[in-house]
């Protein structure tokens, strides 16, 4: 070996020790949420590894990254992403494909990762990170006597007048009109999805919210920040809205006046990528892996109400409840999975938005336009 | 007899005739030179970008590259019928080519975007195509998923053919190319772009307005009043000018809701009831409030410019030779200040047209406006060639505004300051 290359070969070493200390970037969607994931599992990970970790706020969809790829400038490592974008973004070869139970640590009583996840993902590129639930939520001083409890009472407007905020897209709204409308869910919502996939289905849907909508005691207020819902309850400019139940129980423990629903509720999931060709790739699959271990889970449930992707997680919470982070809130039954929620539900079907998505997206605007 | 011509020369004895363009050449370089930077700052940032745009919106060939034998198939097939199974052969053929290649996916994408349900389709058939046997694929798929018997489905590969295409222009109108080659509107529930231009065009031309009838007495008093007035009130006009758009959005949208200040001063001053209170937003109007306030000082500032040429002496005039104020105002003012009122207005339309935040916050179900569907299919549907065919048609709209204007008016009439 001559001078040449040993030198070569020092500067490669140096290069790839400096290159190893950067961080890794992680992209997800601001707010309590970011915060939850960052003091969850975020900073014990970056401690434990020594990796640092920055995140970065986003606002959904995968056109940044689409873009990067692109320009040839990828600087994003890891994404928190829709089931059905990791569906769309593993099909363009935008993600990098898991093999789960080598890329994720079994959970701590030997089950290997793949059965130890809730559910099975919905592409290779995917590993789950939370569930949350689209459910409603009214404002307990302002409701009057009555109460709502079940989905029915969202669509009822004679006993309780007033304003409904419902999200701006045609994503889970179908699915609790047909609940509404007296359609049983099935398991999984398995009914409800077999109706969407008719065009009667389709239309008796979207008749449902249009008529709440046109209705002079009802009407819609629409929503696309996840910030809203809540925001709405406390002004009260709407009667009830649909919502995510991390930010309604976050408003709760912030002391507003608030009250969830769970019957009718739409469980979905929330996923991690990585980003194919990102900057650092070898540190990125240390980091998820460390991340999406049982402990890194739980640990993000301390600071919201979204439950954990691994059955073992909610263990690791039982055993140390009152689990949230003021240490008196118990939170298994603030879980969207838990027991008491989950008697009438439905699991979001992100193969059925990832094909239907584009024409139901076009009907849903079209009925909208055409609201009186 | 002819008079020989004597060539004049110069000094050093080059005809004076060359040396005078040689010296205007240089001058002429010297003179291009000077505007290159700009040139090049046009052709990078504007001229290349639209080119971009516009090859994407039509640009057609991924599909085209990716089942070659398909196609070549499907030449011969009209199209009413399930093909046959040279057809289904050739398909798998091409699929398991893009399965090696790991490209399948991004079919799967293009494919779904011409007819909904195919991505999980192709992703079934990838799944099960390993226990394929050789020959006989029409009905083998057909086992995979009853979809792939549709002749719907077929007939959308076939629309994909062409390495070029205007489907994505046609359906920003609502329409599309039917199997006969027709081209058709699409059925009824779907039809939503046109309504959506309609909007926008009405949201700016009405904003327009009010920016208009609003500006013009603000930038008469503007120009007429005594200095320090004047100098007051346009700070007034410019101090929410440079207030960033989202902090007056939001103040809008305190304001105007229903628990908000100017309900609860109706309330107070006992205009309404408590429990009926009017909406101001999440509607039109609270689009044409909180866009015409933005937009007012894109009116009143050319206004003023022009105003301020306009002298009191020809008003004065006017009144003297026996004008009613109204009629010297109509007769000589108003005309002197169309130049005005054209760069005005043309800028508020132009910059409302392409809106979108501002009605999207405060304008609930009908703030929907064509530029949030430009957005939503760069962000959400990643249909970057619908949203550059929707982006175009955009700039081609506005263009031919100007272009009418240009007719009606005269664009050198135009005046901002």
């Amino acid at each position: 070996m001559n001078k040449v290359s040993k030198l070569l070969l020092a500067i490669t070493f140096a290069f790839s020790i400096t290159s190893s200390a950067f961080a890794v970037t992680a992209v997800s969607w601001g707010g309590a949420y970011t915060n939850s994931q960052k003091l969850g599992y975020g900073d014990p990970t970056a401690e434990k590894l020594g990796i640092p970790i920055n995140w970065v706020d986003y606002s959904g969809g995968l056109s940044e990254i689409k873009a990067q790829k692109e320009a040839g400038a990828i600087t994003w490592d890891i994404i928190d992403v829709y089931a059905m974008d990791t569906i769309i973004g593993c099909d363009e070869g935008l993600f990098i494909e898991f093999d789960f139970d080598k890329d994720f640590g079994p959970a701590p009583d030997g089950t290997p990762a793949s059965e130890d996840f809730f559910a099975p993902m919905p592409s290779k590129c995917a590993v789950g990170n939370i569930l949350y639930s689209w459910n409603y939520a009214y404002n307990t001083e302002k409701i009057g006597s009555k109460s709502p409890t079940t989905i029915k009472d969202f669509f009822d407007t004679k006993k309780f007048p007033g304003k409904r905020g419902i999200y701006t897209g045609a994503l889970t709204n179908l699915e609790i009109a047909l609940a509404a409308d007296g359609m049983k869910p099935g398991k999984g919502g398995a009914n409800i999805y077999k109706a969407l996939n008719t065009k009667e289905g389709v239309e008796r849907a979207m008749n449902k919210i249009k008529a709440l909508c046109e209705d002079p005691n009802g009407g819609c207020h629409f929503w696309s920040a996840g910030a809203k819902p809540p925001e709405l309850l406390i002004s009260g400019e709407v009667v009830m809205t649909t919502g995510w139940n991390g930010r309604f129980f976050g408003a709760q423990m912030d002391g507003a006046p608030l009250a969830q629903v769970w019957d009718g509720q739409g469980l979905d999931y929330q996923y991690m990528v990585v980003v194919k060709d990102g900057p650092n790739p070898a540190d990125t699959m240390k980091v998820i892996r460390e991340m999406m271990s049982t402990e890194g889970l739980a640990g993000s449930a301390k600071h919201i109400a979204y439950a954990p992707f691994r059955k073992s997680s909610l263990d690791v919470i039982a055993k140390g409840e009152p689990w949230y982070k003021d240490g008196k809130t118990n939170m298994l039954p603030e879980m969207p999975t838990s027991g008491a929620n989950t008697k009438n539900y439905f699991l979001v079907d992100a193969v059925y938005w990832a094909d239907n998505g584009t024409e139901l997206g076009e009907k849903w605007e079209a009925m909208k336009a055409g609201l009186k | 007899m002819s008079i020989e011509i004597k060539q004049i020369l110069t000094t050093d004895g080059i005809p004076l005739e060359k040396s005078l363009k040689k010296a205007e050449r240089i001058n002429k370089i010297k003179a291009f030179l000077l505007v290159v930077p700009l040139l090049l700052f046009l052709l990078i940032t504007y001229i290349v970008p639209i080119g971009e745009l516009f090859t994407r919106s039509v640009d057609d060939k991924m599909i085209t590259s990716m089942l070659p034998t398909t196609f070549k198939a499907m030449k011969n097939w009209d199209g009413q019928e399930l093909p046959s199974e040279e057809i289904f052969a050739s398909f798998m053929s091409d699929y398991k080519v893009l399965v090696e290649k790991k490209e399948q996916g991004k079919l799967g994408q293009r494919l779904n975007k011409e007819k909904n349900g195919f991505n999980s389709i192709l992703k079934k058939l990838l799944r099960q195509m390993k226990n394929f046997e050789e020959g006989n694929y029409k009905e083998q798929m057909l086992t995979v998923h009853e979809r792939f018997g549709d002749v719907k489905y077929w007939q959308a590969i076939k629309r994909t053919a062409p390495p070029y295409t205007i489907a994505k222009y046609l359906k920003a109108v609502d329409m599309y190319t039917d199997e006969n080659g027709d081209i058709v509107k699409v059925e009824e529930n779907r039809r939503v772009y046109v309504k959506l231009w309609i909007r926008t065009l009405e949201v700016a031309f009405f904003v327009t307005l009010f920016c208009f009838l609003m500006g013009y007495p603000i930038a008469h008093l503007l120009a007429t009043m005594p200095m320090k007035y004047s100098n007051l009130l346009m700070i007034c006009v410019l101090l929410p000018f440079w207030t960033s758009l989202l902090v007056r959005t939001a103040s809008w949208m305190i304001l105007l809701q229903q628990q908000g200040m100017v309900n609860d001063l109706l309330v107070l001053i006992g205009l309404v009831s408590d429990n009926n209170r009017p909406e101001l937003m999440y509607n039109k109007v609270g689009t044409y409030v909180a866009m015409s306030q933005i937009l007012l000082p894109f009116m009143v500032l050319p206004l003023y410019s022009v105003m301020k040429t306009v002298s009191p002496s020809l008003m004065r005039a006017g009144k003297s030779l026996g004008g009613t104020p109204f009629v010297s105002f109509w007769k000589i003012y108003f005309p002197l200040t169309t130049s005005g009122i054209g760069a005005g207005s043309l800028l508020v339309f132009i910059l409302a047209v392409g809106y979108y935040i501002t009605p999207e916050l405060v304008g609930g179900a009908s703030g929907t406006l064509i530029s949030n569907q430009i957005a939503y299919h760069m962000k959400k549907t990643l249909d970057w060639s619908f949203a550059s065919a929707m982006g175009l048609m955009l700039l081609s709209g506005v263009m031919a505004i100007y272009w009418i204007y240009n007719k009606l008016v005269g664009i050198d009439n135009i005046k901002l300051g």
